[in-house]
This record gives C-alpha cells, sequence and structure tokens, in this order.
C-alpha cells in the first residue's frame, strides 16, 4: 500500500497517466478479446481452432468414430485433478500460442513426449477394459509386457486422426474456423457501402 | 523511502528510461495484437476459395476447376457397376422385378415404368427417358424437375419457387440440363453446406424450426433431405401450380404424414381398380433415417455415403456417392471393426428379412385390389366399400413407406419392421371385411389371384396400351430433346463472357 501511493503521480500528471493506462488496458482487452482468449477456459474443440493451423487435426477427429464420444481435451489434457489439468492446458497452451504467432509452426505438427503421455492416460481412461481382460492373453502371450510397457500409439496410430496431417492436408474441409476480426454488423455495414 | 517524484527529480535519466520502457512495451504489445489479427485474417482465407464463377454457377466442370478432387470423385457416380444384393448403381427394372407393382400402382403413372435409379450424374438423363414424364406436352408439371439438377436453384433465384413449378415439365426442358451436383448443396462464395431447395426451407418453418440455426453435422444430412424425402404437390396453394411441400407439420414419421394428408383430404390417384384414394410415398429416406440407430448416434449421410478419403497427401471428402456396401472400409470399418464380410452380411441379413414380410403384404395387397374390384363389379356400394377403401389405402401407404427408400431396411430395420407388420394386419383386416361383403353380395369363393408373372402381363392386366407409351417416348427423345440440348449450349455459352 505504501509503495502504491508513492506510485500516486502529483495532481497535474494524473490525466496523462490515466490516458496512457487506458491504452495499455484497452489494447490488452483487444488482444484478449481478438485472440478468444475466454474459451481457452472451456472445452470445446472449436477453441483449438482458433489457431487455423490446427484444421488438419480438427478434420480428421470429426471424421472419426472419436467424434461422438471424446473431444480434443479428452485426450490431449490429463484428467486426474483440475489443477493438473489447467497446468498442463496452460503450459501447452502458451507454447501453441508462442509457436503461432511468431510462425514456427512445421509444415508438420507431431505430438510432443509430454502430451503423449496424456494421451495415453486418457487411452486407458476410457478403454480400460482392453488392458484388464485376461482374454486377451489367449491371442498374445506377451499381452502382459506389453500393457506395462508400451504405448497404445505405437500401433494404433492412425486413431483418430490418421497418419497424413501436414498442414496443407485438408485444403477443402469445412471447419468451424473463426470469423472475420471486425464484427458483423461492421462487415456488413462496409459490404453495403460497397454495394 | 523517497516518492517517485523526488526520485524523479534527482535523476532525470531514470524518467526517460521509464519512459523507452513504455514504448517498448507498447511496441511488443501491438505487434502481438497486429500477429494475432493478421493470423485470424488467414484463417478468412486460407480456407475460403478464390471464386471465379457466378453465385448460381449450374455447369458442375466450372466448380470442377477450382475442386479437381472432389469433382473426380463426383464423376464417378457415372459408374453402373456396382450392384449390392437389392441395391446398387446400376438401373434395375422394378417392375420387371417385382410385377405386383404394376398392379399396386394402376391408375397412376409408376404402373408404366419404375427403375431403381443410378447414380447423381444420370438425374437429367433418366429424368429424362422414364415414361413418367412422356412427351410433349408432359402430363407432368415443372416441380418435377425440382431435385434433378443445379439450374434448379439457378432459375428460382430468378423467379421465386411457385413460378419455376408452374406449366408443364417440357416447357423447362432447355433450362434444367445439369445432373445434381456442387451448388445444389454449396454455397459458391464460402463452399459450406447450403440449402437451396425452398421446400425444407418451408417444412421447417410449417415445424417452428429455423433451418438456419442447424449445424454443420446436421447440415451434412439435411442437404440430402432437400430431395431424399416425402413429398406432395399441392395444388390448392396457387391458382394453376403445384407447389412443392414436404407433408412434415405434424412430424415426420409414417403415421404423422398419414395424419396429415388425411386431414386435407388429400390423395395423389384414384387406384383403377379398387378405387381407392391412394397416397404415393415417395423415397422417405431421410425420415426413415431419422429412426435409426445411426441417426440417434449422430451420425449423418455424409459420414457413410461421402467419407473422408486420402489421395496423395491430401484428405477429401469423398464425392462418390453410392451404397457404403461400396465403399466398407471408409464407411463402415471407421466405426465397425469387424470383417468386411461379415458386414455386408449383416446387412444382407436385414434386408433379407424385411423383403420377406414385405413381399407378403405386396401380395396381400395386390389381392385388396382385385377383390375389391370383384366387389364393384358385383354391385357394391360407395358406402359399404368406404371402410375398405380406408384400409386398402392405410396399408398400402405403410407398403410403399417402406418399400419406396433406397436402402431403409437397413437405415432403420425395427421401424420398417413395425411399418410392414402394421401394414399386414390392416391389408388383411381389409380382406376380412371384402370377404364379409362379397358373401353378402352373393360371392362366397376366393377370388383368383391374376397371372402377373411378368411386368407385360401385369400392365395388360390393368390395361395399359404400352406400345402408345414407348412410342410418344421414342417421338419426344428423337426430335424433341435434340433441340433442348441445342438450346441449352447456345445459353450456357453466353455465361462464360
Amino acid at each position: 500500500m505504501q509503495l502504491f501511493k508513492k506510485l500516486i503521480p502529483p495532481d497535474n500528471w494524473k490525466l496523462p497517466v490515466i490516458l496512457a493506462l487506458g491504452v495499455f488496458t484497452g489494447l490488452g482487452i483487444f488482444s484478449f478479446h481478438i485472440s478468444n482468449a475466454s474459451s481457452y477456459l472451456g472445452d470445446k474443440p472449436e477453441t483449438c481452432v482458433n489457431c487455423h493451423i490446427m484444421a488438419p487435426q480438427y478434420a480428421t477427429w470429426s471424421h472419426s468414430s472419436h467424434r461422438e464420444w471424446a473431444h480434443c481435451n479428452d485426450c490431449h489434457v490429463p484428467h486426474g485433478n483440475i489443477i493438473s489439468k489447467y497446468y498442463f492446458k496452460a503450459k501447452d497452451g502458451l507454447r501453441h500460442a508462442s509457436m503461432f504467432t511468431l510462425r514456427l509452426e512445421p509444415q508438420v505438427i507431431y505430438i510432443r513426449e509430454a502430451g503423449r503421455k496424456v494421451v495415453r492416460q486418457n487411452c486407458i481412461r476410457c478403454h480400460s477394459e482392453l488392458l484388464t481382460d485376461s482374454r486377451l492373453m489367449n491371442y498374445n502371450r506377451n499381452t502382459n509386457e506389453f500393457r506395462r510397457n508400451r504405448d497404445c500409439l505405437e500401433c494404433h496410430r492412425v486413431t483418430p486422426h490418421g497418419r497424413v496431417n501436414s498442414l496443407s492436408s485438408v485444403p477443402n474441409a469445412r471447419v468451424p474456423l473463426p470469423g472475420p476480426v471486425a464484427p458483423g454488423w461492421l462487415n456488413n455495414a462496409i459490404k453495403a457501402k460497397n454495394k | 523511502m523517497k516518492s517517485i517524484q523526488e526520485i524523479l527529480k534527482e535523476k532525470p535519466a531514470l524518467g526517460w528510461l521509464i519512459f523507452i520502457a513504455t514504448v517498448v512495451l507498447v511496441f511488443l504489445l501491438g505487434m502481438l495484437a497486429s500477429s494475432i489479427v493478421q493470423r485470424r485474417a488467414e484463417a478468412v482465407f486460407a480456407y475460403t476459395p478464390e471464386v471465379t464463377f457466378s453465385e448460381n454457377e449450374p455447369r458442375n466442370s466450372k466448380w470442377g476447376e477450382l475442386f479437381p478432387r472432389e469433382y473426380n470423385s463426383y464423376l464417378k457416380t457415372a459408374d453402373t457397376t456396382f450392384k449390392s444384393k437389392y441395391n446398387g448403381s446400376t438401373m434395375v427394372d422394378m417392375l420387371e422385378e417385382s410385377p405386383r407393382m404394376v398392379v399396386l400402382w394402376a391408375g397412376y403413372l409408376f404402373s408404366r415404368d419404375y427403375n431403381q435409379g443410378r447414380g447423381h450424374y444420370y438425374a437429367i438423363e433418366d429424368i429424362q427417358k422414364t415414361l413418367r414424364t412422356g412427351g410433349v406436352p408432359s402430363p407432368q408439371p415443372n416441380t418435377c424437375w425440382a431435385c434433378k439438377s443445379p439450374d434448379v436453384p439457378r432459375l428460382i433465384s430468378q423467379t421465386g419457387p411457385a413460378e419455376f413449378y408452374r406449366g408443364t415439365w417440357d416447357t423447362k426442358g432447355p433450362e434444367v440440363v445439369n445432373p445434381i451436383g456442387c451448388a445444389d448443396c454449396h454455397d459458391s462464395k464460402t463452399m459450406n453446406l447450403r440449402i437451396s431447395r425452398p421446400a425444407l426451407i418451408e417444412a421447417f418453418e410449417a415445424r417452428g424450426m429455423d433451418i438456419s440455426k442447424a449445424t454443420h453435422q446436421e447440415m451434412r444430412s439435411l442437404v440430402c433431405a432437400q430431395c431424399h424425402v416425402e413429398y406432395y404437390f399441392n395444388k390448392n396453394m396457387i391458382e394453376g401450380v403445384q407447389y412443392l411441400v414436404f407433408p412434415w407439420k405434424n412430424g415426420t414419421t409414417a403415421e404423422d404424414i398419414e395424419k396429415y394428408y388425411d386431414e386435407i383430404e388429400f390423395s395423389d390417384w384414384t387406384h383403377a381398380l379398387s378405387r381407392a384414394p391412394m397416397i404415393k410415398a415417395q423415397h422417405p429416406d431421410y425420415e426413415i433415417y431419422l429412426t435409426g440407430i445411426h441417426a440417434s448416434r449422430g451420425v449423418s449421410c455424409a459420414d457413410c455415403h461421402m467419407p473422408f478419403i486420402s489421395e496423395g497427401g491430401i484428405k477429401f471428402t469423398d464425392h462418390h456417392l453410392q451404397s457404403p456396401l461400396n465403399s466398407i472400409s471408409n464407411s463402415c470399418q471407421v466405426c465397425h471393426r469387424e470383417e468386411t464380410e461379415e458386414l455386408i452380411r449383416d446387412v444382407y441379413s436385414r434386408q433379407d428379412k424385411l423383403i420377406e414380410n414385405r413381399d407378403i403384404l405386396e401380395t396381400l395387397l395386390v389381392r385388396c385390389h382385385v377383390e375389391a374390384k370383384t366387389a364393384w363389379d358385383l354391385g357394391a356400394g360407395e358406402e359399404q366399400m368406404k371402410d375398405i377403401l380406408t384400409d386398402i389405402r392405410r396399408a398400402q401407404w405403410r407398403w410403399d413407406f417402406s418399400a419406396a427408400g433406397h436402402g431403409s431396411s437397413f437405415h432403420s430395420p425395427v421401424e420398417l419392421g413395425r411399418l410392414i407388420s402394421g401394414g399386414i394386419a390392416v391389408a388383411q383386416e381389409a380382406r376380412v371385411k371384402l370377404a364379409r361383403l362379397l358373401a353378402t353380395l352373393g360371392h362366397n369363393r376366393e377370388i383368383p389371384y391374376p397371372d402377373i408373372s411378368t411386368k407385360a402381363k401385369a400392365q395388360d392386366f390393368i390395361g395399359l396400351d404400352m406400345k402408345k407409351h414407348n412410342d410418344d417416348k421414342k417421338i419426344f427423345l428423337e426430335t424433341v430433346l435434340p433441340g433442348w440440348v441445342k438450346e441449352a449450349t447456345e445459353r450456357e455459352k453466353s455465361y462464360d463472357h
């Protein structure tokens, strides 16, 4: 409080400082708004195509059998507890956001080790019966070894995104990408004027 | 501690430092904001094609220049080689397969000609060739074109739906020439799915629903529901216009639709033998699909009939619309991990079992019509026949609703089983009443089942002059059709300037 009081400008500086702070806050709110920042707290799959380079992942998922049962977050963030979920989400999300902003995305996006572990846990979360079904021993005597030490994705690589995932792999997919930055009424007004 | 004013008074350089730090911060924040704006703008353009043709471009090949993969796969609907146990893309003369249908449709144009359809590619050719559209003037209105071509939304955008429907079928022959294709389902600017047929929009409105609120996944079925539905032509809305209406006001089940038709006392035709006021079910594919397990699990038409396929490094929607029995791996095995043969066997077993009872119902209906005719011939009165004719109408509606669709016995086997068994009960009820009436009229013997073992015999039985109808069509195809094609080619040349 003491420190805060020290930062209060003298009376004749107050107006410029208020204006400067307003500029900062406004720019912050603008960035927050156009990046759909609040959507990142939710679980909607549309959020993941806020960055259009995720379109191949969205399109392949929406044509897969997982579409009706599992959304992006069901597989790609941990579900142990709310803290681990949002911690991972923030970590992964900030990485994605930085890569996207700095245009560092590779032509083909691969999942990283941390993400892979999370996905594996989530495979098991839903499909645990596949690991506990002792009848599988009949088919393969290494079942026990496999289920402890191997990764679902080692074999089930096409689930659910398929193996072709370059940024240019779905040029015509209909994906719910974010619309134009300017609000609809403004775009309509411009269109009407141009007519 | 000193206040900041005092510090700054002593060290003015610090003021400058704060100023520069702020400039850098605002600069970076501005960069971030503009990067976000830029990448969002990219999203708008990255997946929106630069379209060079007009909004209602009817020529599929023009769209194909921008979407070669989708267009090339669409062209495969020209392939007629695939034949499954009951359906497929080969044209099958259904009246030859089941001559009973000729008797069921006596007095109606379907008794002349009814084929198992081919792919979308042949939509125009096949409607021109069918005997149901006849010669000039055609016995059909322009409403019959409504589902056949992307020329339809083009023409409707010019005149509105009612004026499009007005007049006999032959009057719009030179205008409607491109088979079902791109503009029927796609918005030319965004390539998003769109509803191009007013009838579906109006059907939603009649139920107090707004089709523009449909999700993308719903649209992947609704674009098909523009045509693959039950419909009728309403002659009482606008003078001289047979207006296309989907009878969904009470709902989309066979009973809901029947109730709707009963309420407006509608019948497509009066049966030539039994004089029953009949309703012809068209192809209620969408309505039947809605009652099935795939629909309730969120699977759309496109999920199975237009699966995602991969060609080189590109994935796209297969526009070769066809029976999924010809694309089991892309259509079925995305979700069902059984062997191909086993999946096909599952489909066939459902079809076999349902068709077994559908055939029984079909035979019963032939008997109903023939027995009712005998009753009339023996002098039965209108009042005596009324209930019987209503039963015949109801029983045949249930049969037609089950038989007219493509693949309905797979889409919803339980619903179809319900309809067919209900139909059998109603048909037998009619026959019990007929037996009682015939006995009253002094006829207490079995009425022989007619010899309708072939299409020709059945058509002869109901008194059709097939030679005349075939000749009329021949004259139309040889003298009128070439003129249509020439006129259309001339007209379309002007589109490119």
